[in-house]
């Protein structure tokens, strides 16, 4: 079955090393949840799957394919087939919704003429599509940044979406948002994984939130795995530990 | 507070005091120094200057027009009116056209290679660590060199004409605003650069979509900054025949035709200001308009 | 849901630029064909541009090839540099002494007599409209050649631009301090030397050394017109086609400006941070 491996993965900042050997397998389809505190290495984890961060050594593969090893055109056909959203949203401000949406093309589609915002109506229905199933579809030439904050996330995921990725690599998407958005928000990234049958690899602080919605936890201290297994399995002394604190 | 505490407090005051003192000798010592140096350099004395005021009054009202209040709307054959003053009105109008078309050509064309290059020459997002360093030192160079030095050349190599001054100020608006796109791309927040290259977009992507929506507003504030600038360069640029009001100027101010020196300048005095207001008009309805 | 129904949704999304955002569309058609027509105007070709640059070869070739270094006559290249940085040195200088009272009248809260305020502004602002080489030209006539003319250049062009930065910081300055001196019921000089100065008086100066820095570079320049320093060594170097020593000027003005903009750039981050 195809699957992302990671092998030995370290990653050193300087002198700390943000990621002291990590080895893992994620199958298709599943929806992980990687806790841990700030600090832990769950970003620069999330960053190294799609190599906005290069490793220091160790690897990573999918599906027998050395990732860590890609160059150049085929290194963004990868970054392609894994989206991401962010805790920031990481929208472009000033553009409206719409065209942010669309610009998720821009790695599986690159046309000069995308340059000059003109995007063929494929896309455009396709974009819309998404845009409606969150019911954001009156707003779609809005400037993004006059939406809320579980809005613009949505927007993210539809941008995400219009990659048709493999892999959904989701960098603590709800820590900006409020409980209420949270769900919302949470709820859309599940049915994704549900229904697309698209990988969900997610950094959740809350350690609730993870519980509710995962499959599978992986527990992150220090750069290294503490946890790997079933949310139910996840006992409190290894919480407390996880987060230097109570259960929240 | 001790009195062993107070004594230290104001110890540390009165030699805190002390060095600022020394300081503040130190530099009007430099300034002093600085200002003796400079005069003997430039002649600048009492008496030359005394000597000169007059002549420099003379001037002035030599170049003043003659208008007589009674005649001032009279035909342009009375002098004393305003037509006399301006009878050439029709070709400093048409060099005054010039000489803002110059300015407009030369600050597009300065604005768009700036904008190219400055995408290499800061360094948070040049692809390539060597086109930064070539790139940020050649938008140096073009920048460091005066204007009407390029037009010199530009005059040699292409002739007497606004070709030549277009050139040459477009080359140094080119130096001029790379280093301060640059610095605006330098400061910007990267959050959405990185976002794009998450999605598999390219460099070419990332700078249109990550970059230049968050320097937009910066960019053209500066370029229209930059035109009231070039105007003046413009109006200026003819005196060593690079076309514009300046060729014009030049010549009736060597042959000594009086009063046609002060009829250009004031020409060139209200263009000036003319579009200093609508360039800032324009420039807060602009960065109004994007931020909204 | 169908195709049809979706864009009916947003229909806008789906039209051609020029209904979507007629206004920018229209805008930019505008300027190209407005660029294009001046370019025609001017009758600029390609082809003028290549044989302008192939003209050129002979200079660029000449200007790398230094003849006969030793023999140069260094000593009137460094004096113009010299009178260069004197031109602005004391020009920037005299203009900072005379705007700072001129300012001061100049700013509503310290003059309440706005017809003189207007008129200052004003003249001010036809100083400033009138090019720095303009009024070299002009001194030149009146004074005769020589950097007299160009220091006087220097002083009366930042008398524009240095007067209306300052009144500028002056209105801009925090009147919390202003109003405290006030309420203590010192008098008018107490409460501008006290309440006013420690406010502005980093602004002046830092913009006076960045003007030193502008004025420079245009002291350089003024030497075209016959007001001495080295722009007046490197035109006469240029007229006469010494290429080689033309660029060893050009690269002598180039690292001293850039001395100058360090210096500048050092002691104004000093001031910020005092």
């Amino acid at each position: 079955m195809a699957h992302l491996e990671i092998n030995s993965l370290v990653k050193k900042f300087a002198k700390t090393k943000a990621i002291n050997g990590i080895s893992l397998k994620i199958f298709d389809g599943e929806m992980v949840g990687i806790i841990g505190k700030s600090g832990a290495g769950k970003s620069t984890l999330m960053r190294l799957i799609n190599r906005l961060i290069e490793p220091t050594s160790g690897s990573i593969t999918y599906n027998d394919i050395e990732i860590t090893a890609l160059k150049g055109k085929n290194l963004r056909e990868w970054r392609s087939e894994c989206a991401m959203i962010f805790q920031q949203f990481n929208l472009i401000d000033r553009l409206d919704v719409l065209t942010n949406v669309l610009s998720g093309t821009l790695g599986i589609n690159f046309k000069i003429l995308k340059l000059f915002k003109f995007y063929n109506k494929r896309e455009k229905i396709e974009a819309l599509t998404y845009l409606n199933n969150f019911e954001l579809s009156d707003k779609a030439l809005q400037r993004v940044d006059t939406l809320s904050g579980g809005q613009q996330q949505r927007v993210a995921i539809a941008r995400a979406m219009m990659q048709n990725p493999k892999i959904l690599l989701a960098d603590e998407p709800i820590s900006s948002l409020d409980p209420k958005n949270s769900k919302v928000v949470m709820d859309d990234i599940k049915r994704i994984n549900n229904q697309n049958g698209i990988t969900v690899i997610c950094n959740l602080h809350s350690l609730n939130i993870a519980k509710q919605y995962c499959d599978r936890l992986i527990g992150l201290s220090e750069g290294k795995i503490v946890f790997d297994g079933n949310p139910s399995s996840l006992t409190n002394e290894l919480a407390e530990q996880l987060y230097d604190l109570e259960n929240e | 507070m001790s009195n062993k505490l107070l004594e230290k407090h104001l110890s540390l005051y009165s030699s805190q005091l002390k060095t600022r003192k020394l300081w503040n000798i130190l530099v009007v010592f430099l300034l002093t120094i600085s200002f003796l140096i400079s005069s003997t350099i430039i002649d600048f004395n009492f008496s030359n200057i005394v000597n000169g005021v007059p002549r420099l009054g003379d001037y002035i009202s030599q170049i003043l027009p003659s208008l007589d209040i009674n005649l001032i709307f009279e035909n342009s054959e009375t002098e004393g009116s305003i037509k006399y003053w301006y009878f050439n009105f029709k070709k400093y109008a048409f060099l005054l056209y010039e000489t803002f078309n110059m300015a407009v050509v030369s600050t597009t064309i300065g604005f768009v290679l700036a904008l190219i290059l400055s995408f290499f020459s800061a360094r948070n997002i040049t692809p390539n660590i060597y086109g930064y360093y070539f790139v940020k030192r050649f938008l140096e160079f073009l920048r460091g060199v005066p204007e009407i030095i390029y037009a010199i050349l530009f005059v040699w190599a292409l002739g007497i004409g606004p070709l030549a001054g277009i050139m040459a100020i477009s080359i140094h608006t080119t130096g001029a605003l790379g280093k301060l796109f640059a610095e605006v791309n330098e400061n910007v927040d990267l959050k959405s650069c990185e976002a794009i290259r998450s999605h598999g977009g390219n460099w070419l992507s990332e700078m249109r979509y990550g970059i230049i929506p968050k320097v937009l507003p910066n960019v053209i504030s500066y370029t229209l900054l930059r035109f009231e600038i070039n105007i003046r360069a413009s109006t200026v640029i003819g005196f060593v025949g690079a076309g514009g009001i300046g060729q014009e100027l030049y010549l009736v101010i060597n042959f000594n035709y009086y009063e046609e020196v002060s009829a250009i300048i004031l020409l060139i005095i209200i263009t000036v200001i003319a579009i200093d207001i609508s360039s800032s008009r324009v420039r807060q309805k602009i960065v109004g308009e994007i931020n909204d | 849901m169908t195709d049809k129904d979706i864009i009916s949704l947003c229909p806008r999304a789906f039209q051609p630029i020029w209904k979507r955002s007629p206004i920018v569309f229209t805008g930019f058609i505008f300027f190209v064909s407005y660029f294009l027509f001046c370019l025609y105007l001017f009758d600029f070709s390609v082809s003028k541009i290549v044989i302008g640059f192939s003209n050129m070869k002979p200079v660029l070739t000449a200007m790398v090839t230094w003849k006969d270094f030793f023999n140069w006559n260094f000593s009137s290249i460094f004096s113009g540099l010299a009178q260069t940085l004197g031109m602005a040195f004391l020009g920037t200088f005299l203009a900072t002494l005379v705007c700072i009272p001129i300012s001061l009248i100049a700013s509503k809260q310290f003059f309440k007599i706005s017809i003189i305020r207007f008129l200052i502004k004003r003249l001010l602002d036809i100083i400033r409209g009138v090019d720095i080489l303009i009024w070299a030209i002009i001194y030149v006539r009146a004074f005769g050649l020589g950097p007299f003319a160009g220091l006087l250049s220097v002083f009366t062009a930042d008398l524009g631009t240095l007067g209306k930065l300052f009144s500028e910081a002056i209105d801009n300055a925090d009147t919390k301090q202003i109003e405290g001196m006030k309420a203590t019921g010192a008098s008018k000089i107490a409460v501008i030397r006290f309440g006013l100065f420690p406010q502005i008086f980093p602004i002046f100066i830092s913009q006076s050394l960045y003007f030193f820095e502008s004025n420079t570079r245009s002291a350089v320049i003024l030497g075209v017109v016959g007001a001495g320093g080295i722009g007046l060594q490197l035109t006469e170097r240029m007229k006469a086609q010494y290429w080689d020593q033309s660029l060893f000027i050009i690269l002598l003005i180039l690292i001293m400006v850039t001395i100058i903009d360090t210096i500048s750039r050092i002691i104004r981050m000093k001031i910020i941070n005092e």
